[in-house]
């Protein structure tokens, strides 16, 4: 039998039509290549193997009964360990969470699981999605199967490495200021970051709730589109959800060239600056050049107020964050054992279980979103900083009348190396230049990679990897609710790599 | 300029936030804060005097749900990961000192 977990969804459900396999088959051969590979990268958790099987059989009963099934039907998915799944640990990475166990499906678990997909685990993170490396998980540090010195980008790094290594077929992640698109880039997968309020949020452990979004990881960006069209749509446990039919609509897994030959791409002259690796520079060129040869047509543009970006989502993400994390308390969701010895009072157990339960980064960021809303500093920092944002949506909006995507690196470096960054906060928080700003606007964006080579056939089964070249992504922002341009570019793009 | 947070800020934004730092970690705070407080500094530059604030993630304004009834479903699901109960009531340590 051919091996199992290299399919894309697209090819793992023509297989299970065909009756190459069945669900169930899947979803053991998954679990071994887990158990081999994953002791080298890290990526999982927690494993799902007894859900999971029964998942699997419930899809190869449907499909036996000759039920129309989806192309999600028995897939094999990974899933954030900020993402509840009833049943299931959900740790978001953190010791505060390390007991806790989800009583309830998240919303875009409802919606994947009517689509009888398979959840094989949980993967690591940045604790509470707060990082760019996933060095900030509390449980283990995962490696980037390009290269197991490097880090695998964050806070998506689990999910994104998952997908790289062939562990899952395609996964969940969240993006909150590039947390799905900066592992992609660096793992060498597709991410999408789609529209604020495209997909629900009502299950997902908040960060920052205006500006977190749930997007797919996957080896394609056809999949990506699959994956994105099955969680998106209204969700009553929402209030920021909004239909927008995505399930119904055609062009976003299934393009026509001549409408994406219509498109015009805008590059941003803010976007290409000193500071950005000659390999990131390099790989963008050349996919600018692959894509004039589609047809697309180029235009230099300005996002003037981009350079405050950085500061404006450090302010307003901290601010949130401190709100946010207020919720654990040390009772709600579990307790840390021994960390209240000597507290008398309800105070002090906060005080102590919030000490002992968060690490560096959350305790960084709840003290800074304290401080940025505090009585004297408010103006100043808070307000300023939304104030700030609108003029960076205004940039965009205004861009936008004259071009209809935009492109532009997804990080200013290839994967960096474990350890490089985690001591100095700042410059770990650079990563994210370029993907923070449509967070801000609220805007859909896609990491793609710049070159195939470097994606699937680097990866092959059983190998160990040093990679020689490290994969780079290279981001399309598009238009509100208009994830099928960014889509649509991305999956030509890829057929010419092909 | 010299950072706005002082030991004792950052001993009061502490306990606001109910985070018990160590020693070691005040240091760290101290060192990273400043540098990142530092950075926020190019916002004054910007003129946003004419702006109005962008207060969240969306246009939506004022979204109601239906007043119908609502099948509740597992009422007390998760009551069970809370570390001490009695009689069916969690239990606390005394809110009132």
């Amino acid at each position: 039998m051919k091996a199992l977990h290299n399919l894309t969804i697209k090819k793992f459900h023509d297989g299970l039509l065909n009756k190459e396999f069945s669900a169930l088959e899947a979803t053991q051969a998954f679990f071994e290549h887990i158990e081999n590979k994953d002791p080298e990268i890290n990526a999982y958790l927690s494993l799902a193997e007894k859900s999971a099987a029964r998942e699997a059989e419930a899809a190869d009963i449907a499909l036996a009964k000759g039920e129309a099934i989806g192309d999600l039907a028995g897939v094999p998915l990974a899933i954030k360990d900020n993402i509840l799944v009833k049943g299931l640990p959900a740790t978001a990475a953190s010791k505060m969470l390390e007991d806790y166990v989800a009583s309830y499906d998240a919303g875009v678990i409802k919606k994947l699981k009517n689509q009888r997909a398979v959840f094989l685990g949980k993967t690591n993170m940045d604790e509470f999605a707060m990082g760019s490396s996933t060095e900030n998980s509390a449980f283990k540090k995962t490696k980037n199967p390009h290269d197991t010195a490097r880090v695998p980008g964050g806070s998506s790094g689990g999910s994104a490495a998952a997908v790289a290594a062939h562990m899952a077929v395609a996964a969940l992640g969240t993006d909150t200021g590039g947390s799905i698109r900066e592992p992609a880039s660096f793992c060498g997968v597709v991410g999408l970051k789609p529209t604020y309020g495209a997909v629900s949020r009502a299950g997902v452990i908040a960060m920052a709730s205006s500006l977190d979004q749930v997007g797919p990881l996957a080896k394609t960006a056809e999949d990506a589109a699959i994956l994105f069209k099955a969680i998106a749509g209204r969700d009553p446990m929402d209030a920021t959800s909004v239909e927008k039919n995505y399930f119904n609509n055609e062009a976003l897994s299934n393009p026509k060239l001549e409408d994406i030959r219509k498109l015009s791409i805008g590059l941003p002259e803010e976007y290409f600056i000193p500071g950005t690796s000659k390999d990131v520079a390099d790989a963008i060129e050349t996919a600018i050049e692959k894509l004039k040869g589609l047809g697309l047509r180029f235009k230099k543009i300005s996002l003037p107020h981009t350079k405050y970006a950085l500061s404006c989502y450090y302010i307003i993400m901290t601010a949130e964050v401190s709100s946010n994390l207020a919720r654990f308390d040390g009772m709600r969701y579990g307790r840390i054992r021994n960390a209240e010895r000597g507290a008398q009072k309800l105070s002090d157990l906060y005080l102590k279980q919030r000490g002992a339960g968060f690490g560096a980064e959350a305790k960084r960021r709840s003290i800074l979103g304290t401080f940025v809303l505090s009585s004297g500093y408010y103006d100043a920092y808070y307000e300023k900083a939304q104030r700030a944002r609108a003029l960076i949506k205004n940039d965009f909006d205004e861009a936008f009348n004259d071009v209809d995507v935009i492109l532009s690196p997804v990080a200013p470096t290839p994967a960096f190396m474990i350890g490089e960054k985690i001591s100095d906060p700042l410059s770990m928080y650079l990563s994210d230049i370029f993907t923070i700003p449509a967070n801000l606007a609220g805007l859909p964006a896609l990491s793609i990679p710049a070159g195939s080579e470097l994606r699937m056939q680097n990866l092959e089964y059983g190998k160990k990897h040093q990679a020689t070249k490290l994969p780079v992504g290279f981001q399309l922002i598009g238009k509100k609710w208009r994830e099928e341009d960014i889509l649509g570019i991305g999956q030509f793009y890829e057929q010419l790599e092909n | 300029m010299a950072s706005p947070i002082n030991k004792t800020e950052l001993a009061h934004l502490a306990k606001l936030a109910r985070i018990e730092l160590a020693p070691d970690e005040e240091i760290k705070l101290l060192k990273d804060l400043a540098e990142i407080i530092d950075y926020f500094k190019e916002l004054e530059a910007l003129d946003t005097s004419r702006i109005v604030p962008m207060t969240g993630g969306t246009d939506l304004k004022n979204v109601f749900r239906g007043d119908d009834e609502r099948e509740n479903t597992d009422r007390g699901a998760g009551a069970e990961l809370f570390p001490e109960t009695e009689n069916g009531f969690l239990e606390v340590p005394p809110v009132f000192e």
